[in-house]
């Protein structure tokens, strides 16, 4: 409770968290509110929004329902952007202790490989990635983070470069326990802080990434995404906007919240260590 | 027969491109049972001589035989199982201990890593460790951070204890307590020491605590050893410039009637 | 002698997670002008609190109660100049705190508030030509009579560590010149010229080269010395060394203390010595004062404290004591066994 309340301290803390709740109750809740196939035809096609209130966001070119789309692709959009944070994070924080905890060699290499991913840009590197394995959420997440893992491994290993000199460290070896109990059970817990403070700037990119991939057509074929929306509603850009406007909203308002809420979090946990 | 030997060790560091050493040809033993102190200036060497006998740093050139193995050609499996044998403890328990561990974990991590105990026994044997350092069984789970510096201190023996060592190496272990924590402190490590038959490399630049619990005393300057002998009549009476300049710069307190 | 400073039922309480913790407890002491006083105790003694409560550096949302009167006049300073015309010849200027709710130090707003009446001093221009007299410097340490003493001109205080309290990417000469140029405000090439003096007066080596030295080229104890000279940069009152020499090794921590006798009799300054060690405050104080959970439990002259304590805790920590001469543990053992 206390941990709660000192998390929303800031009122755009507040704003991020309310989204994010808003959005996480949704994706939750699309099988009950819109049961059936989003994909399938509902009405008329290219019906403008607030017309027919049983189709309160209008319907697309084939005569889907947006509303419905829009709440199902808010699962994609969370699903794949949650889990391709998280396995950046994982990778990167197991890549980045390694290296600053092995030294020598080992972490030479591991940095060069770091650096090789870094010069490509992360956006081509999925691109690339996904149009030769082929589009399935599966392969869209491991796109996502194979570009995104750098950051978190280069933060991981500067802090474990320093935890490493530690007194407990020294410790942990006197009892003489493994390099590699020490590296994952004793310095990695103590060097996630900072790795986990870029988490709400990775899952904000991881969602817009995978956006653009189905706006590419890259996305899973079998799911309806904000990106693959906003992609159907370009041809038709002129005579009905609000196809691609209200994903558009959308994805904003999701990054928005993603970023507000982990700021909220991460100075949360700034204030809790500098008071004790 | 010693449970340490020490001999001709060096090592060197580079300090503004310029090679110097740290530890300068340096040979002491230890025997069983012995408190052997190291004295200095800070910069003389003495916990850059704790972490070579402990392999936390590989020296320059020299030898170092720990219960008659030669311990500097140990890697792998065999040097972590001889670890066991040889503890220590730092100057600041807080900085010693994982900021997120609580008490029962750190004596949980000796007694796991050597096998000790199997796992059903293990809070049995932590609780018997507790009170063997004079702790409550009780305080097993509590964090580390709070709990006060004398535990934390009485803890970290413990942990030291855990593996039944025959040596364990105190880097200014009572320095940073309150006197009336550190004088129980001593008298902990003189009791397990005339129980266990431990041996203790005693470093510190207090010489009034050096001569409280040491056999023998090793005075060192920049690297080198400037005199060694029984730590009383050595204290008593300093032969180098070093160990007069020590003497002297120990606050005296004159009292009528101590 | 008269009462520098006078602390009248000091109480300190620090806020941590919404739970008070009292750190000093009704505190009342004085400390007379002139005096070399320590403060011992152990961790949690409040004996640092009580050092910054002092100097008014306790951190913000700290609670504070009592009083703290500084009456430090220019009358009890004779080489100090005239006062300011207007003045009586006796103006206990007084800086008090009373007993505020949860909020920032009154006193760190009172000196906020005189440091910049400081600066605009009339007597300010003239400070360089004193300092090459090796007159010890004195201020007024207040333009009115109702202010708060003032930290670097009035009080002066070395930390425990010197590695933190000096800025590493700053040469040292200009850390020192600072502190005259802000007080004293002779200029920067006044301000350099006596912190080059200040060098020389802490025995830095070559002091010409040591100026343009930045913290890590430093030894710790030469680092120390560096803290003590911009201490004392702005010639204060009172120096107040907080656990000055823990962090030292024995033969440095002679040498430190050795460098503040002298250079609190030189200035005539008044010295608080706050220490954990009774033997390092023995050697150096007139009287001490003992500290336990935040309570003032003893106070007396220091040969009255050692020889006859009248707190059995005074003389728990006389005799927990490891002197030359105590008698070691080791045969204590070895017969008990």
């Amino acid at each position: 409770m206390k941990r709660l309340r000192r998390l929303l301290h800031t009122p755009e803390a507040i704003a991020g968290a309310l989204i994010l709740a808003l959005l996480i109750a949704m994706a939750l809740a699309a099988p009950l509110l819109f049961p059936g196939d989003p994909q399938a035809i509902a009405g008329p096609a290219l019906l403008p929004p607030f017309r027919d209130w049983s189709l309160p966001l209008g319907t697309d070119r084939l005569g889907r329902d947006v509303l419905a789309e829009l709440v199902h692709g808010a699962r994609t959009s969370l699903a794949v952007g949650l889990a391709a944070a998280a396995a950046a994070l994982l990778i990167g924080a197991v890549v980045g202790t390694l290296a600053g905890f092995a030294g020598g060699l080992i972490d030479e290499v591991l940095m060069r490989m770091t650096d090789a991913f870094q010069t490509v840009p992360s956006f081509l590197l999925a691109l690339a990635f996904v149009s030769i394995v082929g589009p399935s959420l599966g392969v869209v997440v491991a796109a996502i983070a194979i570009s995104a893992w750098t950051g978190p491994a280069r933060v991981a290993r500067a802090e474990v470069l320093s935890i490493r000199e530690r007194d407990y460290v020294a410790g942990a070896r006197v009892i003489g326990m493994h390099p590699l109990g020490i590296a994952f059970r004793e310095v990695l817990p103590n060097a996630l802080p900072p790795v986990l403070a870029l988490s709400s700037v990775i899952v904000a990119a991881a969602i817009l990434t995978e956006a653009a991939l189905s706006f590419l057509g890259l996305g899973d074929p079998n799911r309806v995404t904000w990106g693959s929306m906003i992609a159907e509603g370009r041809t038709v850009l002129r005579t009905a906007p609000f196809l691609s406007i209200v994903p558009g909203v959308a994805l904003v308002l999701t990054v928005l919240g993603v970023y507000l809420a982990g700021e909220g979090v991460v100075e949360s946990t700034a204030v809790r260590r500098s008071l004790s | 027969m010693s449970v340490l030997a020490v001999s001709n060790l060096t090592k060197r560091y580079h300090r503004g491109g310029k090679p110097f050493a740290a530890v300068d040809d340096v040979s002491f033993e230890i025997g069983p049972a012995e408190t052997l102190a190291l004295a200095g200036p800070s910069g003389s060497g003495k916990s850059t001589i704790a972490r070579l006998v402990l392999r936390l740093i590989e020296p320059d050139a020299g030898r170092i035989d720990f219960e008659d193995a030669d311990f500097l050609t140990m890697s792998g499996a065999a040097l972590r199982a001889r670890r066991a044998r040889l503890q220590m403890v730092f100057q600041d328990p807080l900085a010693a201990f994982n900021p997120r561990a609580t008490v029962a974990r750190v004596l949980n991590d000796p007694l796991r890593v050597h096998g000790i105990a199997p796992r059903a026994d293990r809070p049995r044997r932590i609780a018997a460790l507790l009170e063997r350092v004079g702790l409550d069984a009780g305080l097993a789970q509590r964090a580390i951070h709070e709990i006060s510096g004398g535990q934390r201190q009485r803890v970290a023996i413990a942990r030291a204890i855990a593996t039944r060592p025959s040596l364990i190496v105190l880097d200014e272990a009572v320095s940073a307590l309150d006197v009336s924590v550190r004088g129980q402190i001593l008298e902990l490590l003189l009791d397990l020491q005339r129980q266990e038959r431990i041996a203790y490399l005693f470093i510190s630049h207090d010489l009034g605590v050096i001569r409280a619990v040491a056999h023998r005393i090793f005075i060192l300057d920049a690297g080198r050893i400037a005199e060694s002998g029984d730590a009383r009549a050595v204290i008593a009476y300093p032969q180098s410039s070093v160990g007069k300049a020590l003497v002297a710069a120990m606050p005296k307190l004159v009292r009528d009637r101590p | 002698m008269t009462a520098l400073l006078s602390i009248r039922d000091l109480s300190v309480a620090y806020r941590r997670d919404g739970v008070e913790v009292p750190a000093l407890k009704g505190v009342s002491l004085d400390v007379l002008e002139g005096e070399r006083l320590a403060i011992i105790g152990e961790s949690g003694s409040g004996k640092s609190t009580l050092a910054l409560a002092l100097a008014g550096l306790l951190a913000m949302g700290t609670e504070i109660g009592g009083m703290i009167e500084w009456s430090a006049s220019q009358s009890q300073t004779p080489r100090s100049f005239a006062p300011l015309s207007g003045l009586p010849a006796i103006s206990p200027a007084r800086g008090e705190i009373g007993s505020f709710a949860d909020g920032s130090s009154p006193a760190t707003l009172e000196i906020s508030k005189s440091s910049d009446d400081g600066s605009i001093s009339p007597l300010a221009g003239e400070m360089p030509g004193r300092a090459e007299g090796g007159v010890p410097e004195r201020r007024p340490s207040a333009i009115g009579n109702t202010q708060a003493p003032l930290l670097g001109s009035d009080i002066g205080f070395v930390f425990q560590d010197p590695s933190s309290s000096l800025d590493p990417v700053m040469p040292i000469g200009k850390q020192i010149a600072e502190v005259a140029h802000t007080h004293l405000g002779p200029g920067w090439k006044g301000a350099y010229a006596k912190a080059k003096t200040l060098l020389e007066r802490v025995r830095l080596p070559n002091p010409d080269a040591t100026i343009h030295a930045y913290p890590h080229q430093l030894s710790g104890g030469q680092k120390q010395r560096v803290a003590i000279a911009a201490a004392i940069a702005a010639g204060p009152k009172l120096l107040i060394a907080d656990e000055a020499t823990s962090a030292l090794d024995t033969i440095v921590q002679a040498e430190i203390v050795a460098l503040i006798r002298r250079l609190v009799s030189e200035d005539g300054m008044t010295l608080i010595f706050i220490s954990h060690d009774i033997a390092l405050a023995a050697s150096l104080a007139d009287r001490i004062a003992v500290l336990r959970h935040g309570e003032l439990i003893e106070l007396g002259e220091t040969s009255q404290i050692v020889n006859a304590p009248q707190q059995a805790y005074t003389r728990a920590l006389l005799d927990a004591h490891l002197g030359l001469n105590a008698e070691p543990l080791l045969d204590r053992q070895d017969t008990s066994a």
